[in-house]
C-alpha cells in the first residue's frame, strides 16, 4: 500500500477527482508590496516561426495573421515588424546567442558574447526575490538566451519536476543552513588557495577566470541565506503529463512554471527558449522533426506541418497570457506587470536570416499599439533599450542600440 | 572545423615546430602554387570559392581546409598535375607555421562526468550524479572543449554535489542498516491488463504485454520501497514456462507505482535477466534506488503477445531484496581516505527479513467492521488488493445499517488520513459513494463529524481522504453514508481501505568510527588525499588553506570525519582540481592527470602516481602506462563518453522512433543498441584492431535482441557475446550498426542527406568549406523513393549546393536499406492512418511502398549498395584513421590540433601498417599530446 505524505495530497489534489482546498493563491500574486513589482520574460522562439503565417498581412488587424488571430489579449500586444540585429544579417543557429545581447556575429569562430538583456535586468529588479532570474529550456542544452556580465552561458534549466522542486519544493532549513555555513568555509580557504597558486606562479587567466566565479558563488550564498528566513510558497502542482503530446505538454508546463514564479513572486526576470532538434515530435494535426521542418524551402507541405507545430506553441503562449490577465494584482491584472517579450533569432529560419525578426511585446502596462511596422530596419537592440527605460534604467545605449525609440510608454 | 588550437601541455615542441621559415620560403610556395593549383584557384576563377593568391597575399592565417584538402591528397584532383611529396610538404610546412600565433585557451574546466567520476575513484564510492549537474557542452564538439567556461551554476553544483557524495561515503549518521525483503505480492493494475497474469505455484505468471500507448507495460510489486537512496540486491525467483527455444527477457524497471492509467509512463529500464531454462532459478541484478520508486517487472518474448490469464510466459515466485548495500565493510571510502587509521565498525546486518504489510499492520492497529460475508470479511480490506473485497452481510438475512469500518490505532500513532480504493471488478453493488469520518479515544463515545466526503465509484486508483488535521486518536471510524445498491438493499463493499501514518523507519544505523582526533592525523589525512586528486606534491604551504578549514572545523565540532570532510571539499572545489592543467610537482605529474583525465575521466591511480613521483613517465614506461590504462576497465568511461560525442550518441533516446512504423521498437532495443557501440570500440581498442574495423568486420556484439534486430538466427540470452555475422549480412562496422543509423533520422523516415553530413563529418571528415549561409533543406517524404531521389538530384542542378553534397549525400544513399530505426528494408513503408487514439498493435499501421534504391557515386567510385560503399571507404582507410586521430586529439584535449601536429599524425600513419591499429593510434594521439618528440 503506497503511503501518502501530506504534502503529496496537496501535491496530487488537484489531478483527483476529490479535488482538494481551493488554493489561496489561485486569483492572486503573492506579491506583498503595494505596488506591483514589474516582472519581464523573454521567449525565444528559435527556429523561427513562419513570417507570412506571424505578421498581419492587413495592416492592425490581427484577425489577418494566422498565428496572432489565437491570442486572446489582443489590446494588451503590440507586434513589430522591420527590427533586426545590425551585424547578424544572416548567420546560423548561433544567433540565438545573440538573441538578448545583440553582439554580432555569433557563428564565428572567436565569438564572444556579453552580457544579455535579462541579466542586466535582473540587477535593476531580480534583486528583491528568491530567484534573481531564471532561465528555461525545452531540453539540456547548455546554453540558452541568458549570458552573464562575463558573457558566459547561464545554463537553462529544462527538467519541469526539478524545477518545480527549486521553487516549491520543501527543504529541511537546519540543514541547508548548515550547509551554507559550510559552503562559506569553504570559498574562504579557496580564496586563500587562490593567492597561494598566485604566489607560486599559476597561470593568470585562469586564477581570475576563477576568483569571478567563486565571487559570483558568494554572493549568491549570501542571498540564499537571506532567503532561508522566508518560507517557499505552496503551489498546486500543475504540471501536464500528457504523453500523446508531450513536446506540447513540456512548453506548457514552462509556461506554466513561469506563471507560478511570477504569481508567488519567486522571481521577476525569466528567459526561456524553445526549440527541437532531434527527432520527430507530435502536435496535434502533425508529426515531423521541427528543425528539419523550419528549412521548408517553401514546399506546401512542409509548411503544413510547421504551422502546425507553430500553432501549437502560439496556442500554448496565449494560454500563458490568458492565465497571467487572469490573475489579479493591484488595480489589474498580472499581465499588467510583466512585460512578456516573444521573439525569435530567425526572421527566415529556412534560410537562416535573421532579419525582420517576430517581435511582441505583451502585457507590461504599455501604452499598446496593435500593430507597429517600423519605417526602415531598426536594431532590436533599440526596442531593448526602450524596455530598459521602461524599467527605470538610464543607459544610454545597449547592444547595437542606435536611439531610444520610445515604442514602449 | 576552423579553430585552430595549441594544446595545453607545453609549448616546447611548437616552438621548435615553429622556427620561422627561411626567407624566400614564400616565394617558394607561390611557385608551387603557381604550377598546381592557380589554374583553379586565382582571382578569376576561384574554384570553391578559394582565391589562394589572395590567401598567400593577404596574409591570411587560417589555412586548415587548404591544409586538409592537400594532406589527404583531395587536392590537386586525381585528373590534375600532381606535386611532388616533397613539394607537398613544403606547402604543408608553410600552411603549419603560418597558422602559429593563434592562441586558444590555455586551460580548460573538467567536465561534470570527469567531476563525478572522479570522485567516485577518490572516494571509493559509485555514485552516478552527472545528471544533477547542468549540461554546459552546448554545441561544442566535446565536453572537454576550452570554449566553455566554468560558471557560478557550475561551481554551484559542484559544490552540493560534492556534498552529496561525501555524505554518501562517509555518511553523518552512519550507513543505514542493510535489510531484507522477500515479496511475491503483485500491485493491482488496471483491468485491462491485469488479464496478462495470472496466480501461478504460489507466485505470479506473466506473458508479455505493451500499453496502448505502446510503452513497455510493467507490473509493479509491493511489499518493497527503498528507505534510502543506495543500490539494492534484487533476486528473482523465476523460470521460463514456454516450449519455444528464445530465451525470455525479464525486464526489471523502478518508478512510480500507477494504476489507473492505461496509457502509463515509461518506467527507468534498471536490468535485463536472461530466463533460458525451464527450471527455477535464483536471478540476481544490482541497481540503484531512490526512495518513492517502486520496481516493477516487464516480461518480454515476442512468442506471447498479450497472452489472456497466459500458460506461457515468466513464472515469477518471489522477489527478494536486500539493501541498502555496502561493497566491503567498513566501507572502501573509509579504508581508502583514512587508510592506516584504525577504524571501529558496528555490525552492518540486521538480518530480519520484511514482508508484505498495510500500514495499519505497521503501527500494529487492527481493523472492526459493522458486518461481513462470508468469503468477504475484513482481512479482505488490508490484503494489498481491489480484487479481493468486504462486503457487508446479505445472505443469509441483510446486515442493517450504518455501515462502517473502524481502525483501532493502540499506540496512538500520527495518522493523516486513509487511503481507499473501490472494489473491482464486480457488478457495483455496494460501492461505496458517500462517508463520514469520526474518531473516538475509547471506541465507544464518538465525537462530532470529524469530515465527510464523497467517492468516485468508477476510480479504479486509490483516492485519499485528508483529514482536516493529523489526528492520534484510539479509534478511526469510516461510516459508510451512501453506497451503490442494485437491487434498493442496503449494503456497502471496500476493496481496499488503509491508514494513512507517518510512519518512522526504525532500521536504524550501523555507525563507523575513525579512531583519530589529532590535528597531525587530520593533515596527514588530507596530504595524502590532495596527492592524489591533484596528482602532484604539494608544500605545506600550499596546502594550508585546505588544513586550515579541516582543523578550524575539527577545532570547533571535534569531529575528525566531518573535519576531514571539508577539507576534502575543499580540494575538489578548488581551482587545482576544477581547472586543467593544473600546478604539478614535475612533468611526469602533469602527463598523468592528463592521461588520467582523458582515459578514466578521472584522476591517477597509485601506480601512476608512484612512476610520476619519479617524474619517470617517458618514451616506453609513457606508452606502457597507456596500454595499461587502456586495458584497464575504468577505460569504458573513455569509450563511453568518447563514443556518445563522437557519433551523437547522447542524443539516441531523444529520437522516439514511430510505432505505426516500427511498432517491435522497444525499451529493450534502445537500452542494447549503445552498449553495442560500446562493446565493439572497447574491443577494437584493446584488442589494437585496425582502423579499417571501424569501417567493416565480420562480427560484433549481440544479444538476441540485438540478433533479432539484424537478422542473426540462434542467439539466445539478453547478455552482449562477440558474434561471427553470417557470410553476407550487411553489418559489422559501425555504419551499419542500429544505433548509428536511428541516430541519425528523425525516427520516422531516413534522410541521405542527414546520413551523409553524418559520414562525412564523423568518419570520413570530408574538408568541406562551411554551407552558403542561405540554404533549404530538404524533407524526405517516403514510400516515394523516386521523389526523394529527385529532390536530392536537384542539388546537381545548383552549383552552389552540388559542390559540397557530391561529396555528402551519396554516403547517405548507400544507408538507404536501413530503416530509420536501423533494420534492412528493400521496400519504404507508407504509414497508415489508424482509428481515433493510437493503439499499439504489434503489426503496426502501415503498408510497403517503393523499393529501395541504395546506390550512388563518390569521387569517381560508384557503387550499388552499403557494401559498395564500405569498399569505397576501406581504400581510403589512413584518411579514416587520420580523421579518428584528429578526433580523438580534441576529445582529449579540447581544441583541435594545430596543423603542424596533424602533419605529424598523418606522417605517423604513413610509416607502418601497424601504425593504423587503433591501440597504437590512441597511443601516439596522447603521447603525441604529451608533447614527447617522436622516436
Amino acid at each position: 500500500m503506497s503511503h501518502y505524505r501530506r504534502r503529496e495530497f496537496l501535491k496530487f489534489g488537484a489531478a483527483l477527482p476529490l479535488a482538494m482546498q481551493s488554493l489561496s493563491l489561485r486569483g492572486e500574486t503573492g506579491a506583498k508590496e503595494k505596488n506591483p513589482p514589474k516582472r519581464v520574460i523573454f521567449i525565444c522562439n528559435s527556429l523561427g516561426f513562419y513570417a507570412p503565417n506571424f505578421f498581419p498581412s492587413k495592416r492592425d488587424d490581427f484577425e489577418s495573421s494566422t498565428y496572432l488571430k489565437e491570442i486572446a489579449v489582443r489590446e494588451k500586444m503590440t507586434v513589430f515588424q522591420n527590427l533586426f540585429h545590425p551585424g547578424m544579417e544572416t548567420s546560423n543557429h548561433d544567433s540565438e546567442k545573440s538573441f538578448l545581447t545583440g553582439v554580432p556575429r555569433p557563428e564565428a569562430s572567436q565569438f564572444v558574447n556579453s552580457i544579455s538583456l535579462d541579466q542586466v535586468l535582473a540587477e535593476k529588479i531580480g534583486r528583491g526575490t528568491r530567484f534573481p532570474s531564471l532561465s528555461f529550456s525545452i531540453y539540456d542544452r547548455g546554453w540558452g538566451c541568458s549570458w552573464n556580465s562575463r558573457g558566459v552561458a547561464i545554463p537553462p534549466m529544462s527538467d519541469e519536476r526539478k524545477i518545480f522542486d527549486r521553487l516549491f519544493g520543501e527543504e529541511d532549513l537546519t540543514a541547508r543552513r548548515r550547509q551554507i555555513e559550510n559552503d562559506r568555509q569553504v570559498v574562504k580557504s579557496l580564496y586563500r588557495d587562490m593567492e597561494r597558486i598566485q604566489k607560486q606562479g599559476g597561470d593568470l587567466t585562469k586564477i581570475e577566470s576563477y576568483r569571478a566565479v567563486i565571487g559570483e558563488l558568494e554572493a549568491q550564498l549570501k542571498h540564499q541565506e537571506f532567503w532561508l528566513k522566508t518560507k517557499k510558497p505552496e503551489v498546486p502542482d500543475t504540471l501536464s503529463n500528457d504523453q500523446e503530446f508531450a513536446f506540447s505538454a513540456k512548453v506548457r508546463n514552462l509556461l506554466e512554471l513561469s506563471k507560478l514564479a511570477f504569481q508567488t513572486d519567486s522571481t521577476r526576470v525569466i528567459t526561456l527558449s524553445l526549440d527541437w532538434i532531434y527527432g520527430a515530435i507530435t502536435v496535434p494535426g502533425a508529426t515531423g522533426g521541427w528543425h528539419t521542418l523550419s528549412h521548408h524551402g517553401g514546399k506546401a507541405d512542409a509548411l503544413a506541418k510547421l504551422s502546425r507545430i507553430e500553432l501549437d506553441i502560439v496556442r500554448n503562449l496565449n494560454r500563458f497570457l490568458s492565465d497571467l490577465d487572469g490573475i489579479k494584482e493591484g488595480k489589474g491584472t498580472l499581465l499588467d506587470h510583466t512585460t512578456v517579450m516573444i521573439g525569435s533569432n530567425f526572421g527566415d529560419s529556412s534560410n537562416h536570416i535573421c532579419k525582420n525578426l517576430p517581435t511582441i511585446v505583451a502585457g507590461g502596462g504599455y501604452r499598446h499599439r496593435g500593430h507597429s511596422v517600423l519605417e526602415k530596419p531598426t536594431p532590436l537592440c533599440n526596442l531593448f533599450l526602450d524596455l530598459l527605460h521602461a524599467h527605470d534604467m538610464d543607459q544610454e545605449s545597449f547592444g547595437s542600440s542606435e536611439e531610444s525609440l520610445g515604442l514602449l510608454s | 572545423m576552423k579553430r585552430v588550437s595549441i594544446s595545453f601541455f607545453s609549448c616546447a615542441m611548437l616552438l621548435i615546430g615553429a622556427v620561422q621559415p627561411a626567407r624566400g620560403s614564400d616565394e617558394k610556395v607561390y611557385d608551387i602554387l603557381e604550377n598546381y593549383c592557380f589554374d583553379c584557384h586565382d582571382e578569376a576563377s576561384k574554384k570553391g570559392g578559394l582565391d589562394l593568391m589572395a590567401f598567400v597575399e593577404k596574409g591570411h592565417r587560417e589555412g586548415s581546409l587548404i591544409f586538409e584538402n592537400l594532406v589527404t591528397g583531395k587536392m590537386p584532383p586525381a585528373d590534375k598535375k600532381q606535386p611532388t611529396q616533397e613539394e607537398r610538404v613544403i606547402v604543408l610546412e608553410w600552411l603549419a607555421n603560418r597558422q602559429e600565433g593563434k592562441e586558444p585557451d590555455s586551460f580548460r574546466r573538467i567536465s561534470r562526468h570527469e567531476f563525478v567520476s572522479s570522485l567516485n575513484d577518490l572516494l571509493g564510492i559509485d555514485l552516478d550524479l552527472g545528471d544533477e549537474i547542468p549540461e554546459d557542452r552546448g554545441t561544442n564538439n566535446f565536453d572537454s572543449s576550452r570554449k566553455i567556461k566554468l560558471t557560478r551554476e557550475m561551481l554551484g553544483a559542484y559544490f552540493s554535489v560534492a556534498d552529496r557524495m561525501l555524505n554518501h561515503a562517509f555518511p553523518a549518521g552512519g550507513f543505514p542498516i542493510e535489510r531484507q525483503w522477500i515479496t511475491n505480492k503483485v500491485r493491482d493494475s488496471h483491468e485491462s491488463y491485469r488479464i496478462y497474469h495470472r496466480p501461478y505455484e504460489g507466485g505470479t505468471l506473466f506473458s508479455w504485454t505493451r500499453a496502448n500507448n505502446g510503452n513497455s507495460y510493467s507490473f509493479f510489486y509491493d511489499g518493497f520501497d527503498p528507505p534510502v537512496a543506495g543500490w539494492y540486491e534484487l533476486t528473482f525467483d523465476a523460470a521460463k514456462v514456454a516450449e519455444f527455444q528464445d530465451g525470455m527477457s525479464l525486464q526489471v524497471h523502478a518508478g512510480k507505482y500507477y494504476y489507473a492509467d492505461d496509457r502509463p509512463q515509461p518506467q527507468r529500464l534498471v536490468g535485463v535477466i536472461s530466463l533460458g531454462n525451464r527450471d527455477l532459478e535464483s536471478r540476481t541484478i544490482r541497481v540503484f534506488l531512490k526512495p518513492g520508486e517502486n520496481i516493477s517487472v516487464h516480461c518480454y518474448s515476442r512468442h506471447n503477445f498479450r497472452e489472456r490469464n497466459p500458460n506461457r510466459g515468466i513464472y515469477i515466485k518471489q522477489l527478494k531484496v536486500r539493501g541498502p548495500l555496502v561493497d566491503s565493510w567498513p566501507p572502501a571510502s573509509y579504508s581508502q581516505v583514512f587508510a592506516g587509521l584504525p577504524l571501529k565498525a558496528d555490525s552492518r546486518v540486521n538480518g530480519k527479513t520484511e514482508r508484505f504489510q498495510t500500514n495499519l499492520q505497521k503501527i500494529g492497529g487492527s481493523v472492526m467492521v459493522s458486518s461481513s460475508q462470508e468469503g468477504m470479511e475484513k482481512e479482505k480490506l488490508q490484503d494489498g488488493s481491489s480484487l479481493t473485497f468486504w462486503h457487508t452481510r446479505f445472505s443469509p438475512e441483510v446486515a442493517k445499517p450504518p455501515h462502517y469500518v473502524i481502525f483501532e490505532n493502540p499506540n496512538g500513532a500520527v495518522i493523516e488520513g486513509l487511503s481507499f480504493a473501490t472494489w473491482q471488478g464486480g457488478n457495483g453493488n455496494g460501492l461505496v459513494k458517500a462517508y463520514e469520518i469520526y474518531f473516538s479515544n475509547d471506541g465507544k463515545t464518538w465525537g462530532d463529524k470529524v469530515m465527510d466526503g464523497g467517492l468516485d465509484v468508477r476510480l479504479a486508483n486509490e483516492q485519499p481522504i485528508v483529514f482536516p488535521q493529523e489526528t492520534t486518536s484510539r479509534f478511526i471510524k469510516f461510516l459508510v453514508t451512501d453506497a451503490v445498491s442494485l437491487d434498493g438493499k442496503s449494503i456497502a463493499s471496500i476493496g481496499r481501505l488503509d491508514v494513512v501514518a507517518s510512519l518512522v523507519d526504525e532500521a536504524g544505523t550501523s555507525v563507523v568510527r575513525v579512531e583519530a582526533n589529532s590535528p597531525e592525523v587530520l593533515k596527514s589525512v588530507l596530504r595524502d588525499f590532495a596527492e592524489r586528486a591533484f596528482s602532484s606534491k604539494l608544500g605545506e604551504e600550499d596546502l594550508k588553506p585546505y588544513f586550515d578549514v579541516g582543523l578550524q572545523e575539527l577545532a570547533k565540532h571535534g569531529d575528525f570525519v566531518m573535519a576531514a570532510k571539508v577539507g576534502l571539499k575543499a580540494m575538489v572545489c578548488s581551482p587545482r582540481f576544477l581547472m586543467a592543467p593544473g600546478e604539478h610537482a614535475n612533468d611526469s605529474f602533469a602527463k598523468a592527470a592528463d592521461l588520467a583525465r582523458a582515459l578514466w575521466l578521472s584522476v591517477p591511480d597509485s601506480e601512476l602516481l608512484a612512476v610520476a613521483s619519479s617524474d619517470g613517465l617517458h618514451g616506453d614506461t609513457l606508452r606502457h602506462q597507456i596500454h595499461r590504462m587502456l586495458d584497464d576497465k575504468r577505460s569504458g568511461r573513455m569509450i563511453r563518453s568518447f563514443s556518445d560525442q563522437w557519433l551523437n550518441l547522447r542524443g539516441l533516446n531523444k529520437v522516439t522512433p514511430s510505432l505505426k512504423l516500427y511498432p517491435l521498437y522497444d525499451d529493450l532495443l534502445d537500452h542494447y543498441l549503445p552498449l553495442e557501440t560500446r562493446a565493439y570500440l572497447q574491443h577494437l581498442v584493446r584488442g589494437n584492431l585496425s582502423a579499417r574495423t571501424l569501417i567493416d568486420s565480420d562480427f560484433s556484439f549481440l544479444n538476441q535482441r540485438l540478433a533479432r534486430h539484424y537478422g542473426v538466427e540462434d542467439v539466445i540470452g539478453q547478455e552482449l557475446k562477440k558474434v561471427v555475422f553470417p557470410e553476407g549480412s550487411p553489418r559489422g562496422g559501425l555504419l551499419t550498426m542500429g544505433s548509428v543509423l536511428k541516430v541519425t533520422t528523425d525516427g520516422f523516415n531516413t534522410s541521405p542527406i542527414l546520413r551523409g553530413a553524418w559520414i562525412s563529418k564523423n568518419i570520413v571528415g570530408t574538408p568541406l568549406s562551411p554551407p552558403p549561409e542561405s540554404v533549404s533543406a530538404i524533407e524526405p517524404e517516403h514510400g516515394n523513393a523516386k521523389t526523394l531521389k529527385e529532390q536530392i538530384e536537384q542539388h546537381k542542378n545548383n552549383k552552389t549546393c552540388f559542390a559540397c553534397h557530391k561529396a555528402i549525400d551519396p554516403y547517405g544513399f548507400a544507408l538507404e536499406n536501413f530503416d530509420a530505426i536501423g533494420e534492412w528494408r528493400e521496400q519504404y513503408k507508407i504509414k497508415q492512418a489508424h482509428r481515433s487514439t493510437f493503439t499499439y498493435r504489434p503489426q503496426g499501421y502501415f503498408k510497403t511502398g517503393g523499393r529501395v534504391d541504395a546506390s550512388g557515386e563518390i569521387g569517381s567510385e560508384k557503387f550499388t549498395d552499403i557494401f559498395g560503399l564500405k569498399k569505397v571507404l576501406l581504400a581510403e582507410e589512413r584518411q579514416i584513421a587520420y580523421h579518428f586521430a584528429k578526433t580523438f586529439f580534441e576529445y582529449a584535449n579540447g581544441c583541435e590540433p594545430t596543423l603542424t601536429r596533424r602533419l605529424h599524425l598523418w606522417n605517423f600513419l604513413g610509416e607502418d601498417p601497424a601504425n593504423l591499429r587503433l591501440k597504437n593510434l590512441i597511443t601516439e594521439v596522447l603521447v603525441e599530446s604529451l608533447n614527447e618528440a617522436k622516436k
